[in-house]
C-alpha cells in the first residue's frame, strides 16, 4: 500500500495545477462483529479508503473525495477538484494550506490489535454471552477491531501520516425487564483488554440492580461514573469554538482567562502522556501540542481552525485527546462525602437547549443507583435532566481517578479519553420516566 | 452485471443457504456557505460492493472497492468465513430468514433537472443572495446555507433470482439565521429535510423569500418572552415539527429489530412490544399511520429494500390501535411467518443492512380543516413550527421536544411569539390527545436526512409528513 500512496501524491503534485491543494488519504481496516440477544446478529470486514484532495486557485477552492487510488481515479479526482475550485466564488476567509512543521512522534500502534483475529474477537464474545445465559441474562453489543492510516500532505510541504490502532467493545447486559446495564472499553492493545475483567465488573454493576423504584424530580447529589461525564462534557465541547464564542452565539464571549468555570475542572489535551493516544495532527495540519482548554476553572483556550485563527491572528489549535483532570477520592468515599444521592452509570440523547446559556438536556441511561449512608439501597427509574455545564462543575465536590471512556454511541477509533468519576451537588433532575 | 453472477456463483459453490451483492456508487455534492464565506464545496464518490451470504443460521459480510474477479471472489470467501464463525455463537440460537422471491425490475426517481448538471454558478449566485439577505438585518450575525445533492445508483442482485437496479436522487437546501444580542442567541432555520426529485424541487422552494422570513423570525425570537412555568396547554404542531415527533415516537418503536433488542446496546428497544399487536391504543381513534415505501418523493423509497424485498404500503398505527411493525428478512421470522415489510437499508456500499424506519406519515384528517380554524377553536395553546431540541428515552416513551418558532395562542389568536419553550410528555398520553387533524390539502412533507442507528452507525433517511394537528393539554414551558 505505501507504494500507491507514494504513487499517488507523485501524481498528485505532477498534475495538479492548483495554486495549493491539500491531499489526504485515510485507510480504515476494520472488523466488527455485533451481537444481540446471545447471538451474532452482524459479522463485517474489509478495508475502506477515503481520498481527499482539495485545491484552489487564489482564494477560490474545492474539493472532492473518492475511495480509490489508481492512477485513474486520482486523475479524475484532480480534475474535479480542479473544475470545481476554478468555478467557485473566491473565499473572504481563504487561507494556504500547511507548511512543513515538525509535528510529535507519538506512539499510537500495537501489534496485538493489528494481529488480533476475527477468531480471537469471537472468542471474547463467546464468553460473554455465556456470562450472560448463566446470569439468566441477555447480552447485546459491538466488538471492534481498528487499524487507521492517515496521510497528509501539502504542496506547501507538509508531509505527515499516523497509525493507529484500536480495540473496543461496548455491551449491555439486560433480563429484557428493568434491568440493564452498559460497559465499554476502548484500549489500544489487544492484549490490555481483559475480558475476566469486563466480565467481573459488567456482573458487579449487574447484580447491584433491583427493581427500580420511581423517585421525585428535583436536585440530587450524583455520582457520574466516567461514561456520564464524559457524555455530558463532550457534548459541551460542541459548543467550543471560538469564532461562536465572538459571535455571542455561545458562553464563551470574552470569557478566556476568567474563572467560569468550577475550580476544580481542568479539562486539557495531552501529547505527554504515553498512556493514552493522541493525534499527531489536525485534518488542515496544525500539530498537536499539549494544551490547557479550562485549568482549574479559568477557561484558556477554544477552538480555532486554521482559518479562523489566521482572520483574529491568533495561532490555531485542535483537540488531539480529551483529558479531564481527575483526583484521589474512590467510589465508596464519594458516596460516605454526602447524605445521599444517585451513581449514574450513563446519560443518554444529550441535545441542545439553549445555546447561549449551554444548557442541554438528556436521560439517565444503563443503570442508576440510590445511595444513602454511605451504602447503595436500590436501582433508580431513569430521569431527565436539563442542566448548564458551567454551573455543574462549579458544584464538583469530589473527583476520582481519570479513566477511559467511550463516546456517547459506543465506539471509539482511539483510546484518547480520559476522565474521572465526579462527585457533583444539586444536579437538576425535571422529569421522572416510566421505567 | 458480470461481476454480481461471480459473486453469486461462487457463494453458491461455498454452500451458502442464501446470498447477495450490492454494487453501489454514491455521489454526494455538499456547498455550505457561512456568512458569504464557503466553507465546503465538495463533490465526493464512494463506489465499491457489499457481499451478504446466510448460512447456518448467521450472516457474515465483506466490503471491497477493487472490481476484479479475483477480488469478489475474495470478498465472497470473506464473507463466507466471518459467517462460519458466526454461526459457532449462534448454533443453538440461529438467525432465519422470511420467504421471498425473485425479482428483475428497475426503479429511478422522477427527475426534470439533474441537480449534478446545474452550474455551480447557479447555485452559487442563489446560496450567496440568499446569505446576504439574511446579513442584511443587522441583528442576524451568523448567516448559513447548506446545500446537497445526492445520487445513489446500485445494482442489487441475490441467489433468489433478483437482479434489479435502482437509482436514487435527492435534493436538500437547508438555510439557517441565527440573531444575537448582548444577553441571547436565537437561530431560525427553513429545514424540510431532503426531497427525492431533481434541482425543480429546488427552485419550486424560494428560498430568497424565505431568507427574510426567517432572519425576521430569528430576531423576533431574540426579543421573545419565555414560556414561563410548565403547565397543561394545548398543542398546536405544524408539519415541520410533526416531522421529527413521529419520527421518535412512532418511527423508531415500529422497528421491529428494536422491539426484539438488537438496538439494546445502542439506540435502545421498545416499549411496543408484540402483545400489544392489533389491542394498544397508541393514539386517539383519528391516528393512522402509514407506512409507505412506494411514496414517489419518499426518501426510503427505492423499489426494493436491500433485502430485495418489494417497497409496500401498510398501516402501521390504524384507528389510532398498533397494527404492525417495520420489518426485514431477518426479524419478522421472530415475531410470525409472514413475509418482510421491506425496511431493510444499508447507506453506502460497506454497510450491512439494518432494519430501518419506512416512509412513514400521519393521515390527513377526514373533515375539512385549516391551521387558522384549528387556532380559531384553541383557547390557550402554543403553535410550534420546525424542528429544535428532541430528546427521547431509549424505550421510546418519554420525551421532551422543542421546536423553531412559537406562538402562544389566546382565546382563537396568535396573539405573541415566545422562545425556549419546550413540552414533556410520552407514548401514549402523546398521541391519544391528538383530537384535530387538517384535511389533505395542508399535509406536508417532510424528510430526514440523518437518522443515526447501528452498531457501527449508518445515517439513514427517510420522509415523513402531516396536516397540522393538535393535541390537548401537554405539559408546556420553560427548561426548568
Amino acid at each position: 500500500m505505501k507504494e500507491q500512496i507514494q504513487k499517488a501524491v507523485d501524481l498528485v503534485a505532477q498534475n495538479c495545477k492548483g495554486d495549493d491543494y491539500r491531499f489526504d488519504i485515510y485507510i480504515t481496516d476494520k472488523q466488527d462483529t455485533r451481537y444481540a440477544q446471545n447471538r451474532i446478529t452482524q459479522n463485517m470486514g474489509g478495508t475502506k479508503l477515503n481520498v481527499s484532495l482539495e485545491v484552489s486557485f487564489g482564494n477560490r477552492s474545492a474539493s472532492s473525495t473518492v475511495n480509490s487510488i489508481d492512477e485513474g481515479s486520482i486523475k479524475n479526482l484532480i480534475e474535479t477538484a480542479e473544475n470545481i475550485a476554478k468555478m467557485n466564488q473566491p473565499d473572504p476567509e481563504f487561507v494556504n494550506s500547511a507548511g512543513k512543521v515538525d509535528y510529535p512522534e507519538v506512539n499510537n500502534v500495537a501489534a496485538g490489535t493489528e494481529n488480533c483475529s476475527m477468531k480471537e474477537m469471537v472468542e471474547v464474545i463467546s464468553k460473554f454471552i455465556d456470562n450472560a445465559k448463566r446470569k439468566n441474562a441477555f447480552i447485546s453489543g459491538l466488538t471492534t477491531r481498528t487499524v487507521v492510516d492517515e496521510y497528509l500532505f501539502t504542496k506547501n510541504g507538509f508531509e505527515g501520516h499516523d497509525r493507529s490502532t484500536s480495540f473496543s467493545n461496548t455491551m449491555t447486559m439486560s433480563d429484557n425487564k428493568s434491568r440493564e446495564v452498559k460497559l465499554t472499553k476502548c484500549v489500544k492493545d489487544f492484549n490490555d483488554f481483559d475480558v475476566d475483567k469486563e466480565i467481573e465488573v459488567l456482573n458487579s454493576r449487574f447484580d447491584a440492580l433491583t427493581e427500580p423504584k420511581m423517585i421525585e424530580k428535583g436536585t440530587y447529589n450524583v455520582i457520574l461514573r466516567p461514561q456520564a461525564v464524559y457524555n455530558f462534557f463532550a457534548f459541551m465541547m460542541y459548543f467550543f469554538d471560538r469564532r461562536s464564542a465572538d459571535y455571542k452565539i455561545t458562553p464563551y464571549h470574552e470569557a478566556i482567562g476568567k474563572q467560569i468555570f468550577g475550580e476544580k475542572f481542568s479539562l486539557y489535551s495531552s501529547i505527554d502522556d504515553p498512556s493514552v493516544t493522541a493525534s499527531p495532527f489536525s485534518g488542515d495540519g496544525i500539530p498537536a501540542e499539549t494544551i490547557d482548554w479550562i485549568r482549574n476553572g479559568v477557561l484558556k483556550n477554544l477552538f480555532k481552525n486554521r482559518s479562523y485563527a489566521k482572520k483574529i491572528n491568533e495561532n490555531p489549535n485542535f483537540m488531539p485527546n480529551i483529558l479531564i483532570e481527575g483526583g484521589d477520592t474512590d467510589e465508596k468515599e464519594m458516596m460516605k462525602m454526602v447524605d445521599n444521592g444517585l451513581i449514574i452509570n450513563n446519560f443518554w440523547y444529550i441535545r441542545n437547549v439553549s445555546t447561549r446559556q449551554g444548557e442541554f438536556t438528556g436521560l439517565t441511561r444503563d443503570g442508576m443507583y440510590y445511595f444513602e449512608n454511605g451504602e447503595i439501597k436500590h436501582s433508580v427509574v431513569n430521569l431527565r435532566f436539563n442542566e448548564i455545564a458551567i454551573e455543574v462543575t462549579k458544584r464538583i465536590l469530589a473527583l476520582g481517578k481519570a479513566e477511559p471512556a467511550m463516546s456517547i454511541y459506543g465506539y471509539s477509533t482511539m483510546d484518547n479519553i480520559r476522565v474521572p468519576t465526579m462527585l457533583i451537588k444539586d444536579f437538576t433532575f425535571v422529569d421522572t420516566t416510566t421505567f | 452485471m458480470d461481476f454480481l453472477s461471480v459473486a453469486l456463483d461462487h457463494a453458491q459453490s461455498l454452500g451458502v443457504e442464501y446470498a447477495d451483492i450490492r454494487i453501489q456508487k454514491t455521489s454526494r455534492e455538499v456547498i455550505y456557505l457561512m456568512d458569504l464565506s464557503l466553507k465546503n464545496t465538495s463533490k465526493n464518490v464512494l463506489h465499491g460492493y457489499g457481499i451478504r451470504v446466510f448460512k447456518n443460521g448467521a450472516w457474515g459480510f465483506a466490503h471491497s472497492n477493487i472490481f476484479t474477479q479475483d477480488e469478489v471472489k475474495k470478498t465472497v470467501e470473506e464473507a463466507v468465513k466471518t459467517a462460519g464463525y458466526s454461526a459457532l455463537i449462534n448454533k443453538d440460537n440461529p438467525l432465519r430468514l422470511a420467504p421471498e422471491r425473485g425479482y428483475i425490475d428497475s426503479y429511478k426517481t422522477k427527475v426534470v433537472i439533474d441537480p449534478f448538471k446545474v452550474s455551480l454558478q447557479e447555485k452559487l449566485d442563489m446560496m450567496i443572495e440568499v446569505n446576504r439577505t439574511m446579513l442584511n438585518y443587522e441583528k442576524i450575525k451568523r448567516a448559513e446555507f447548506r446545500l446537497e445533492n445526492y445520487n445513489d445508483d446500485k445494482y442489487f442482485a441475490s441467489t433468489l433470482g433478483s437482479r434489479i437496479h435502482s437509482n436514487i436522487t435527492y435534493v436538500y437546501p437547508m438555510i439557517t439565521a441565527t440573531a444575537v444580542n448582548d444577553s441571547d442567541s436565537q437561530s431560525r432555520s427553513f429545514d424540510d429535510g431532503g426531497y427525492a426529485a431533481g434541482w425543480e424541487h429546488v427552485l419550486k422552494m424560494n428560498l430568497l423569500d424565505k431568507a427574510d422570513s426567517i432572519a425576521e423570525q430569528a430576531i423576533l425570537k431574540l426579543e421573545a418572552d419565555e414560556p414561563g412555568e410548565i403547565r397543561r396547554r394545548d398543542l398546536i404542531l405544524d408539519p415541520g415539527h410533526l416531522g421529527l415527533t413521529m419520527h421518535e415516537s412512532v418511527g423508531h418503536p415500529t422497528e421491529l429489530d428494536r422491539v426484539l433488542g438488537w438496538e439494546a446496546d445502542m439506540a435502545g428497544v421498545s416499549f411496543a412490544t408484540p402483545e400489544k399487536l392489533g389491542k394498544y391504543q397508541y393514539g386517539s381513534e383519528i391516528v393512522n399511520f402509514i407506512g409507505d415505501n412506494t411514496l414517489s418523493f419518499g426518501l426510503a423509497t427505492a423499489g426494493y429494500d436491500d433485502d430485495g424485498v418489494p417497497g409496500q404500503k401498510w398501516y402501521i398505527i390504524k384507528d389510532g390501535i398498533l397494527n404492525e411493525y417495520g420489518s426485514t428478512r431477518d426479524s419478522i421470522p421472530f415475531l410470525n411467518d409472514g413475509m418482510s415489510r421491506g425496511c431493510s437499508r444499508a447507506t453506502n456500499y460497506y454497510d450491512f443492512p439494518i432494519n430501518r424506519i419506512p416512509n412513514l406519515y400521519l393521515e390527513p384528517g377526514k373533515k375539512p380543516l385549516s391551521p387558522q380554524e384549528l387556532i380559531a377553536d384553541t383557547e390557550d395553546g402554543i403553535y410550534i413550527e420546525g424542528r429544535g431540541s428532541f430528546s427521547i428515552d431509549q424505550h421510546r416513551v418519554n420525551f421532551q421536544f422543542g421546536g423553531d418558532m412559537f406562538w402562544e395562542i389566546k382565546n382563537g389568536k396568535k396573539v405573541r411569539p415566545l422562545k425556549d419553550v419546550l413540552y414533556k410528555s410520552s407514548n401514549p398520553e402523546f398521541w391519544n390527545s391528538c383530537d384535530a387533524i387538517c384535511d389533505d390539502r395542508f399535509w406536508k412533507d417532510f424528510g430526514v436526512n440523518n437518522c443515526g442507528k447501528g452498531q457501527p452507525m449508518q445515517s439513514s433517511r427517510m420522509t415523513h409528513g402531516s396536516s397540522t394537528a393538535r393535541f390537548k393539554n401537554i405539559r408546556v414551558g420553560g427548561s426548568k
